[in-house]
């Protein structure tokens, strides 16, 4: 399979600071998987997604896009085939309606007015938004705005979207009704890959693929149902693993050999139910 | 926090809201000049001041601007009507036409009459803006804005980024509102009196808003700043239009409604036609 996104060997210092952001991180996503990143505050996970964005220029290590190595040139280019969701769902709010903030993504890329209508329509109501597009952000709340942001996305027709903590600052509605409208777009195209900042552990028990970071470093990596076994490390870097997870690690210790195939509570219990 | 929302845009289907922005900016500036027109009588003035104010009560009734918010917002015009009648009333005229006189201190009919025209002239300014503010959106009004700026490109002038600039501060208007609200809760959480207290105290606790609110505000921009990038807005490259201002038929007409009274004014203006001296002989001050 094709990577999307190859990083290789990546350090990154903050100007003016001493100690390494993201120190030597290799990673890479193949296309049209779920790759959550995970880590506490100040894991340099938030560095990395300004990185991938090329809202940070990098010095040390590789950063590939689409089979492209990041640089000044291509990054316009690069940029027409991502699309970013920010934390705040206010500062990422450019219109001053729905309607008017889908729009400012198609006119940054010369859509034709007379399309535009359509387009934004589409977009609205693949997150819900259709009965909405005339109202003003300051009358939306937090998840409908974070909705808004990812239509705005989606309009572009992006092969990679990424998720920088789009979550974190919502209420649990407005955070599951953001996973759901995430993966309905992956079941729909299921070339889409996505890149998830997060510290939500469940939604990372939702993803293909894992990535702890830990102080700029690499700690664990793999399919969540291995990376969330590691009860005792992630413990060490204040990140919790999952229910489900910390369950199965328990009964390990317990010794009970449970299969490492057994991913979701219904499984633990047919299993245990043999 | 009330106050600010005077002007604010109140939507209905009036034909002044469906009125091209243009046009409507381009009405309100062309009456304002005609208010402020020398007239050579304060007779002529009132008398062509009330038709614009006549004119100005019909397009608030046909915009269904509520009457109340008109008065609430000339309310506010007080400390202006005592300053002007002051200035005026002390101000030594040239004419002698005494109205009353205080103890041997003279008041001239002209102060009085001129205070008026400059009162009814700022009354006219606010009843017609306020037409124009709540029977159009903010965003209609930037791109008739930049529509107007559109000639200076050919100078290097960056209308267009103007344009961007002032819709973002629209847009942001109510978000740092909120912002304002949150840490003056926050910091009369912490003991910082804003109702009570003298100037000194005062300011210290104004200070201790401004300064949150400018790093929340940096903040913000930095993140917008990103956000926009990333959806590829470049200020220099070419983007297309969602909102297309559309000059239709009608707006030929409205415009030309309010040229015919522009024109009018001007005529009397530069004539300094005394129409009442003229038509019935009657010599007015």
């Amino acid at each position: 399979m094709k990577n999307i996104l190859e990083v290789k060997n990546l350090s990154y210092t903050y100007q003016g600071e001493n100690a390494e952001a993201l120190h030597d991180l290799s990673f890479s996503v193949p296309a049209g998987s779920y790759v959550a990143i995970v880590g506490h505050n100040g894991s340099g996970k938030s560095t990395l997604a300004k990185i991938i964005a090329g809202l940070c220029s990098y010095k040390k290590g590789k950063v590939t896009l689409f089979g492209e190595e990041l640089n000044k040139n291509n990054l316009p280019a690069l940029r027409k085939r991502m699309g970013l969701v920010f934390q705040n769902p206010d500062n990422q709010f450019v219109g001053s309606s729905v309607r008017d903030d889908i729009a400012f993504g198609l006119e940054n890329r010369q859509v034709p007015s007379e399309k535009m209508d359509g387009i934004i329509l589409e977009y609205a109501t693949k997150v819900s938004m259709e009965k909405y597009l005339d109202h003003a952000p300051e009358n939306l709340s937090g998840g409908q705005k974070q909705r808004v942001a990812i239509a705005g996305v989606l309009a572009m027709k992006p092969e990679l979207i990424i998720y920088d903590e789009a979550t974190s600052m919502l209420d649990p509605v407005g955070k599951k009704d953001i996973l759901d409208i995430t993966f309905g777009l992956r079941e729909e195209n299921p070339d889409l890959s996505v890149i998830s900042i997060t510290h939500d552990i469940e939604e990372a028990l939702r993803a293909d693929y894992v990535i702890v970071l830990n102080k700029g470093k690499l700690v664990l990596e793999g399919k969540p149902s291995e990376v969330f076994t590691h009860a005792d490390t992630l413990k060490e870097i204040h990140l919790d693993a999952p229910f489900l997870m910390s369950l199965i690690d328990s009964l390990r210790k317990e010794g009970m050999d449970v299969p490492s195939d057994v991913d979701s509570l219904e499984k633990l219990e047919e299993y245990l139910c043999q | 926090m009330a106050s600010l929302t005077i002007g604010r845009y109140v939507p209905y289907n009036s034909f002044i809201h469906k009125m091209d922005p243009r046009a409507k900016l381009f009405a309100l500036i062309v009456l304002m000049v005609a208010i402020f027109l020398p007239y050579p009588t304060y007779v002529m003035s009132f008398t062509i001041q009330g038709i614009i104010f006549l004119f100005g009560v019909f397009l608030l009734w046909r915009s269904h601007v509520s009457f109340f918010r008109v008065l609430k917002s000339l309310a506010a015009l007080w400390i202006m009507v005592i300053f002007i009648l002051i200035i005026y009333v002390l101000v030594p005229r040239t004419t002698n036409y005494p109205a009353f006189d205080i103890n041997g201190f003279v008041i001239y009919w002209d102060s009085i009459l001129e205070a008026a025209r400059i009162l009814l002239r700022l009354v006219l300014m606010i009843v017609l803006s306020m037409v124009l503010t709540s029977s159009t959106k903010p965003l209609d009004l930037t791109a008739a804005l930049e529509w107007y700026l559109y000639p200076l490109k050919l100078i290097g002038f960056p209308s267009h980024i103007v344009a961007m600039i002032i819709s973002l501060a629209l847009r942001f208007i109510p978000t740092i509102l909120d912002d304002v609200e949150r840490i003056m809760k926050a910091q009369s959480s912490r003991g910082v009196d804003f109702e009570n207290g003298h100037l000194g105290t005062k300011i210290k606790a104004i200070v201790s808003l401004i300064i949150p609110l400018f790093v929340s505000s940096f903040i913000r921009s930095d993140e917008l700043a990103n956000a926009m990038e990333c959806r590829g807005y470049d200020p220099n490259a070419k983007r297309t239009r969602y909102r297309k201002l559309h000059f239709r038929a009608v707006d030929f007409v409205e415009t030309f409604v309010v040229l015919a009274i522009f024109a009018g004014c001007l005529t009397l203006s530069i004539m300094q036609l005394d129409a009442y001296n003229a038509i019935w002989g009657i010599t007015t001050l």
